[in-house]
């Protein structure tokens, strides 16, 4: 079903657009109406000065008789300006709502998709593209109904107009048209090969961009700037030099196009002037024919020059179509079925991140209310994965994860998250004060037991020492706070929630150690009477552990106490060895402190 | 308008600028081509009117209009030719310049966020500006060229229509004069809303976890949706404040256009102008002015390179380190630091600090985070250049020495590691190219990679995928370290809180630091009590000071951050979680 909905999202442009633009819908044909009409009301100073000619030819010599004709050209040169201002006005209200709603489409499909996809998506992408990318698809949108219209209609007109005047001569305006054809089919020989080419020396380009400025530090420690910039200015002139020496192959096509093509008068000119000497052209009728066709071809060349800025619209709208089409998590709105107690078992847990690379290969475990669990295993076996799951981050593809007997698909987000705290390395502050931060954690919490919760995570010191205290903004804009602080404050609001099931996922493993000691003893606190999970980067810190899960390869090794692991699991046997002959001399030289 | 493309024609060189200003001569040229059109129509016109038009006229007119697209075809060619040049050089050298410049930096300078900032200056907006640089300067400027040509034309037939053609071009450009200032004074307005925008949009990003986790979604989405809205009105607004006067600027030229017809009329039944010029004055008030109007939108574009320009520029501006001392050799590793202070900004991080590590010990740096130990290691390998005060290398000031000799006495263990995206053994000799194979694999030996890399189906081989993503931290940290021990440095940089990173491989790790740091001046931001306590020298730094100095068993007596610090050490080493609800932060470990 999600497969269907997904493919459903890969539509048209247009669609897509129509999608977006249903509420607007009025406003863009408005758009295009008054660009319409727009452009019938220019055809009318055409016919005024058409008759201001005839009367001129034949003679008439007072301005009185013209006075109207130029009144009225007036006029309509007024009212098309005006339509042609509402047609735009209309377009870009329509627009910049679109692309209002586009962003809301984007940021509430990001709260419906599994958080760990979110989170794989660098955040300055996401900025990217829901605020720069959006943005400049404004242009488009915005100019493309009205121009689009205005330029091909008038033409057209125009052409209806010399149709009417004479066929012969608005056969004669068109015949630049097939040396545009021609001059075309040089320009698109060796086409895709050179498009290949330049697509190709951007991208080497780009990577040694990348490379070059990622890599500086060690560039330079190394002392190899000279030699990697030489590098990196070949890539650079060779991405410039693809797309020069691919233009100066086709110019000079290009050249006779664009000159030649509009150049309506070369066959006007002299055809009408034949047809007039052989007496099948009036005067009067030769002169308006130059006067239409002077401007017939000059828009349709404003109208190929949209043509990129579709084609830029039609990669961002692709962008945004890849978001819009991903993979959503399903939650009840309400909790179908209570959870009997704090209990986590997992049920035969398959799940992969990319299709056909399963990381998890049936995991069967449960974690027993009220106790501390501990997941071990090699880096890269799984056991941050089960976590997450746990954590809700993703679904898993088969089997299922119930809490206190519950499918926790059954369990609505509010409800889930009210019972479990996830805690790993990287939180986040909001742009608000530390007090708000912290009561996150529980709305309704009095500041006493904020202040309470930050003492518990030694936060309660340092945010005194600062000059606006609990009223410091925190998050980036604050800027005043360190990572280990920030970190204690994360922990300081896990630790308000007072959940029931607390999953620490490396909590402490980026903390400064000085830090660490405050943190555990805070941590301490909180997992009195409650279900832990933990993934420690200590064994000896989980050895006590009511049970350790030893995770290897996607598949549950052993699981038992440390003892009973020692007993039977040669890997957790090495594993413990390992660690504890890394960490001997610390043991000696706290005993000796 | 000008404005911009002045300040983009300085940004891209002067080897570009003379071929942008080229290519607008090359304009004027085409649109005198273009403009070729009006005579040709007069003779055809003066031929009709004067019942005198025969195949001679015909042919003259016809050979005025081919010079004139010959004409046009030529420059426009050309211009064409150097715009593109000029447009895609222009990029490849700022994105040449950007990086040379990055040569220059202090070390310090380099983070996550400023880094993320050049790669993306220097690959999609020189990418975008290549492009766009390509045909702005024709688009914004054809219009008016043709325009002026055709008033000049104008002008040569007869002098009263041509000044009334003129005057309609002057108050075209004065008026877009105005929008533009117009539109730049509001712009302040829409930046407020569109930075507001991205806050909240960044704020909602990163704290969607959160969010979640703490039910606070609603309220954050009805702050976000607000903010999209605000957005979205100003903008509108903008725009509406901008349209009537789009639209005065084209009913403007609509006017002069019926003036001219009108006035041309009125000199023709006046008998001051013969009336095949009038006929071609009624023509050319449809043509004069529609090269203005089919211009099309470049505003945006010439926006775009306004902030491409300034984007670069900022990365440009940033003040270059002088590197270029003399090449030499230290006979010792001798350090000092002579009353140094640094700040960055207005925070003082390192206040008045002297210290000395004489060569070949074991320099340990303790203290609490945020107090300067880390900013202390980075200045004396110059990430940064002190405010006052002096970092010695053997008795010669840091300054003296150029930047790659100074350097190759150092080595780096940070927790940050950047592979290439190149075969292992490519990323180990890194530095030493000629450096054999078997040289590679005792590097990795010592530095406990040869494992894991042996058992890699490519072997040493095999490619490391960009930025080394394919592999664990520690292994990267591993062969990172492997990297330093092919550059044999004598003094070794380290952070020991780099050693958390990966628990697994935690022996290895050690094991691999060991290799590196053997026989060498090490100076290391510690963490661990076993080194802390084998170092010759410990300092205790808090505040930007060195509070307390000496060996573990001389501070271990004193009263102070030290001890404490080892206290706190205790406790995380030995913290256990209890069984069952029952907590043990007991040394119940430690004292078994």
């Amino acid at each position: 079903m999600k497969e269907a909905s997904s493919e459903r999202k890969k539509s048209s442009l247009i669609s897509w657009i129509m999608r977006y633009a249903s509420t607007r819908r009025v406003l863009y044909q408005l758009s295009v109406g008054t660009a319409l009409l727009g452009a019938l009301l220019s055809m009318a100073p055409y016919y005024m000065m058409a008759r201001v000619v005839k009367k001129l030819l034949s003679g008439e010599s007072s301005f009185s008789a013209y006075q109207m004709d130029f009144i009225l050209a007036a006029l309509f040169w007024t009212l098309r300006t005006l339509l042609h201002s509402i047609s735009t006005s209309c377009s870009h209200k329509a627009t910049f709502s679109v692309l209002g709603n586009i962003r809301k489409a984007l940021c509430e499909k990001l709260t419906r998709m599994p958080l760990g996809d979110v989170q794989s998506i660098p955040s300055g992408s996401l900025k990217s593209i829901i605020v720069d990318r959006v943005d400049s698809m404004e242009t488009t949108l915005a100019h493309i109904l009205p121009e689009f219209t205005a330029n091909l209609a008038v033409p057209f007109f125009l052409f209806l107009y010399l149709l009417r005047i004479d066929w012969r001569m608005a056969i004669a305006s068109l015949l630049t048209l097939p040396v545009g054809v021609i001059c075309m089919m040089g320009m698109m020989r060796g086409y895709t090969e050179r498009w290949q080419n330049c697509i190709e020396k951007t991208k080497l380009l780009n990577d040694a961009a990348v490379e070059f400025i990622n890599g500086i530090e060690v560039i330079k420690a190394f002392g190899k700037a000279d030699s990697s910039y030489e590098k990196f200015e070949k890539a650079a002139k060779d991405g410039a030099y693809c797309y020069i020496d691919w233009m100066k192959s086709t110019l000079w096509y290009f050249a006779a196009a664009r000159s030649i093509v509009p150049a309506t008068m070369l066959t006007i000119l002299p055809l009408g002037g034949i047809l007039y000497l052989r007496g099948l052209l009036s005067a009067p009728d030769f002169i308006m024919v130059i006067i239409l066709a002077s401007g017939l071809i000059a828009p349709l060349f404003t109208v190929m020059s949209f043509e990129d800025d579709i084609a830029k619209a039609r990669t961002i709208f692709d962008e945004v179509g890849e978001i819009l089409g991903r993979t959503e998590m399903h939650r009840p709105m309400k909790t179908e079925e209570e959870p009997k107690n704090s209990g986590i078992v997992l049920r035969d847990v398959h799940f992969s991140y990319e299709k056909g690379q399963e990381i998890l290969h049936g995991i069967d475990l449960a974690f027993l209310p009220g106790t501390v669990n501990a997941l071990v295993g090699p880096s890269g076996s799984g056991k941050s994965t089960i976590a997450r799951l746990i954590a809700s981050l993703w679904d898993v593809n088969e089997g299922g994860i119930f809490l206190g007997g519950t499918d926790i698909r059954k369990i609505s987000f509010e409800d889930y998250n009210r019972r479990v705290a996830y805690v790993s390395q990287d939180n986040y502050l909001f742009n608000t004060s530390i007090r708000e931060n912290i009561r996150m954690g529980r709305r309704g919490a009095t500041d006493e037991e904020v202040e309470e919760a930050a003492k518990q995570c030694g936060c309660h010191d340092f945010i005194l020492g600062l000059e606006k205290g609990y009223d410091t903004i925190a998050g980036d804009s604050g800027g005043q706070l360190s990572g280990g602080e920030k970190q204690r404050i994360c922990i300081a609001r896990a630790l308000l929630k007072n959940a029931e099931i607390i999953i620490l996922d490396e909590a402490t493993a980026y903390t400064d150690p000085e830090n660490e000691a405050l943190i555990q003893r805070s941590l301490a606190q909180v997992i009195k009477g409650k279900t832990l999970i933990v993934i420690a980067h200590r064994l000896s810190t989980i050895a006590d552990a009511d049970q350790i899960a030893l995770i290897e390869d996607g598949c549950l090794r052993a699981c038992g106490t440390q003892e009973e692991l020692l007993r039977e699991s040669e890997l957790y046997r090495r594993m413990w060895e390992a660690h504890i002959s890394s960490r001997d001399t610390d043991r000696e030289e706290t005993d000796h402190a | 308008m000008l404005k911009i493309l002045q300040k983009f024609f300085r940004f891209s060189g002067e080897e570009n600028h003379r071929r942008f200003t080229l290519s607008i001569i090359l304009g004027v040229v085409s649109a005198f081509g273009q403009a070729l059109r009006i005579p040709a129509i007069y003779l055809i016109v003066r031929g009709v009117l004067g019942k005198s038009l025969d195949s001679n006229t015909l042919l003259l007119s016809l050979s005025v209009l081919v010079l004139g697209v010959a004409l046009q075809i030529l420059s426009s060619g050309r211009g064409t030719f150097l715009q593109t040049e000029a447009g895609y050089t222009t990029s490849a050298d700022k994105r040449m310049e950007i990086a040379g410049h990055l040569r220059y930096l202090p070390m310090g300078y380099f983070n996550q966020n400023s880094l993320g900032e050049i790669t993306s200056v220097t690959t999609n907006t020189m990418e975008l500006l290549g492009d766009i640089a390509t045909r702005v300067v024709l688009l914004s400027t054809q219009g008016i060229l043709e325009s002026a040509l055709i008033t000049a034309m104008l002008l040569s037939f007869d002098i009263r229509i041509g000044a009334v053609s003129l005057l309609g071009l002057l108050l075209f450009l004065l008026i877009n004069r105005f929008l533009q200032h117009r539109a730049s004074s509001i712009s302040a307005e829409k930046i407020h809303a569109d930075s507001a925008l991205v806050s909240q949009i960044l704020e909602f990003i990163r704290g969607i976890a959160e969010a979640k986790s703490y039910n606070i979604g609603p309220e954050g989405n009805r702050r976000l949706s607000e903010a999209i809205n605000h957005s979205a009105d100003t903008n509108i607004r903008m725009e509406f404040a901008l349209i009537p006067i789009l639209w005065l600027q084209s009913w403007l030229i609509k006017m002069v256009g019926v003036l001219i017809a009108a006035l041309s009329l009125r000199f023709v039944l006046d008998g001051s102008m013969e009336p095949a010029t009038g006929i071609v004055m009624l023509i050319a008030s449809f043509i004069l002015f529609s090269a203005l109007e089919s211009a099309g939108n470049y505003s945006a574009l010439l926006r775009f390179i306004d902030q491409s320009v300034d984007k670069a520029e900022a990365i440009l501006s940033v003040p270059e380190m002088d590197i270029h001392g003399e090449d030499r050799r230290p006979a010792s590793e001798n350090i000092e630091l002579k009353h140094v202070d640094f700040s960055y900004g207005s925070k003082k991080v390192v206040d008045d600090t002297s210290l000395s590590i004489p060569e070949k010990s074991t320099a340990a740096f303790v203290g609490p985070s945020g107090g300067g130990k880390t900013t202390l290691c980075h200045l004396i390998a110059r990430f940064w250049d002190v405010d006052s005060g002096e970092i010695l290398l053997d008795q010669t000031n840091v300054k003296k020495y150029s930047m790659d000799s100074l350097m190759s006495n150092f080595s780096f263990v940070f927790q940050t590691v950047y592979l290439f995206r190149d075969s292992i053994a490519n990323n180990i000799r890194f530095g030493q190219p000629d450096a054999p194979m078997e040289q590679v694999i005792a590097a990795a030996k010592k530095a406990c990679c040869d494992d894991f890399i042996s058992a890699l189906p490519d072997g040493y081989e095999t490619i490391i995928g960009e930025g080394g993503a394919s592999l664990s931290g520690g292994q990267r940290q591993r062969i990172s370290i492997a990297r330093a021990i092919m550059k044999d440095a004598p003094i070794i940089i380290l952070d020991e809180a780099t050693a958390n990173v990966d628990p697994e491989n935690e022996r290895e790790l050690m094991n691999a630091i060991q290799a590196l740091t053997k026989e060498k001046t090490i100076l290391m931001i510690a963490h661990r009590l076993k080194t802390v306590r084998n170092a010759d020298c410990i300092f205790v730094i808090d505040k930007g000071k060195v509070v307390q100095r000496g060996t573990h068993e001389e501070l271990i007596r004193e009263e102070g951050i030290y001890q404490s610090f080892i206290r706190s050490r205790k406790e995380a080493v030995g913290w256990r979680l209890g069984s069952g609800s029952e907590l043990t932060t007991s040394q119940r470990e430690v004292e078994s």
